[in-house]
């Protein structure tokens, strides 16, 4: 698996059921580029526990006002649709494998 | 794509000088960022009285052979802002400006100078406050903004800011050289920019959006940027592990980042000129071991 990416038609049905990883980014955005290499290890990595997906907020302005999004990068991890929790900006990988891990049980 | 360096140095106090030469001198491909005139706090030292080899020299005198040292091994200072540190893992990627120059491990020599962050700060960052007005300007296509400037040269953020934002608000928190040229007009050609002469006091959310509380009132708006001279080690690291308001180093000068090191004031007192040089050697040939490793 490796980090997907979608638009807004594809989005409910992307969160709608198990873990997924939404990495909200822009292409002008540096720090999102930087993310970019960092998820997708990570997608490799944890395939089987949760799946992962990118979006362009600039292609994609009703979903990120909807979720009130203000920097990014911004990734939201959802739960059976539900948001159960963000991290806002760069964070280095292992970090990043923490913050999913602990929204995984 | 520009080869990846050996090591970058952040900062060209004793600390970094003192990195620069050692790992120059154990052929590494160094590349020194930070001011070309060193450090402020080593040149207006009046003197400096527990620098073996140089006992009483000035400050300025010290500062003066520290770039001479530099010159003798050719090694350049390259005088950018690093605003952005990020580790990829096999390798540190360092935004400055709008460019990304790699490094396969880097030293923090910054030191202390950075100030407290602002009540509301941290726990509003990335909801509202922001430290890049060109990292997130078009997030705000249309909406306010409110710009904090420590430095003359943020004014062309804001500048940058107004080409999307509906209405921005600079305030600048400085001295302007000229004070004749406050009654100029910092942006003529920008109407949607407001020049308010204010402190910032406190940041706080109000039914949605953003207030910055100041001396004098306080400014409704959709997100603030603080635009600083320097941030704490931790936003220019994200991932950074700290120690109180200090970077946090084991006695190699190692951060938790793998290929990650400080050395001088950014990890902690006592605040002396020949600690902070040691500490340069030492990180310097960890950085060495680091690269040189299996």
């Amino acid at each position: 698996m490796s980090v997907k990416k979608i638009d807004a038609p594809e989005f409910e049905a992307a969160i709608k059921s198990g873990v997924a990883v939404i990495d909200f980014n822009a292409t002008w955005c540096g720090p999102c580029r930087m993310l970019a290499p960092v998820l997708e290890e990570l997608s490799e990595e944890m395939a089987s526990k949760a799946a992962f997906y990118a979006m362009d907020v600039d292609d994609n302005p009703g979903i990120a006002a909807r979720f009130s999004i203000s920097s990014i990068p911004y990734v939201a991890i959802f739960k059976d649709g539900v948001r159960v929790d963000e991290q806002i900006g760069f964070v280095p990988k292992e970090q990043l494998r923490a913050f999913v891990e602990r929204n995984i049980d | 794509m520009e080869q990846r360096y050996d090591i970058a140095i952040i900062g060209t106090g004793p600390a970094g000088v003192s990195a620069a030469i050692t790992a120059t001198a154990r052929n590494k491909r160094v590349l020194l960022l930070g001011s070309t005139s060193t450090s402020d706090k080593v040149s207006k030292a009046h003197q400096i009285r527990n620098y073996p080899g140089l006992p009483e020299i000035s400050g300025e005198d010290l500062a003066g052979r520290f770039l001479d040292h530099l010159k003798k091994m050719e090694i350049p200072i390259t005088d950018r802002k690093v605003t952005m540190i990020y580790a990829m893992g096999e390798y540190f990627s360092l935004q400055i400006d709008q460019d990304f120059v790699e490094a396969k491990t880097v030293i923090l020599t910054t030191g202390v100078s950075f100030g407290k962050p602002l009540p509301g700060e941290d726990e509003n960052l990335g909801r509202g406050v922001s430290y890049c007005a060109t990292c997130d300007a078009a997030l705000y296509k249309g909406k306010e903004a409110v710009v904090v400037g420590w430095a003359p040269k943020e004014e062309s953020d804001a500048r940058f800011l107004a080409e999307l934002a509906g209405k921005v608000v600079y305030l600048p928190v400085y001295k302007r050289a000229d004070e004749e040229a406050m009654k100029d007009p910092l942006f003529p050609d920008r109407p949607n920019i407001e020049v308010r002469k204010d402190k910032p006091k406190r940041i706080l959310k109000k039914d949605g959006r953003m207030v910055l509380e100041t001396e004098s009132g306080e400014i409704q708006t959709d997100g603030i940027f603080l635009l600083r001279e320097s941030v704490s080690p931790d936003k220019l690291v994200p991932g950074l592990e700290l120690d109180g308001n200090h970077v946090k180093v084991d006695r190699s000068m190692a951060t938790n980042l793998p290929g990650m090191f400080a050395a001088g004031d950014i990890t902690g007192a006592p605040y002396q000129y020949i600690k902070a040089a040691g500490e340069g050697n030492v990180a310097a040939l960890s950085a060495v071991a680091w690269i040189d490793r299996a």
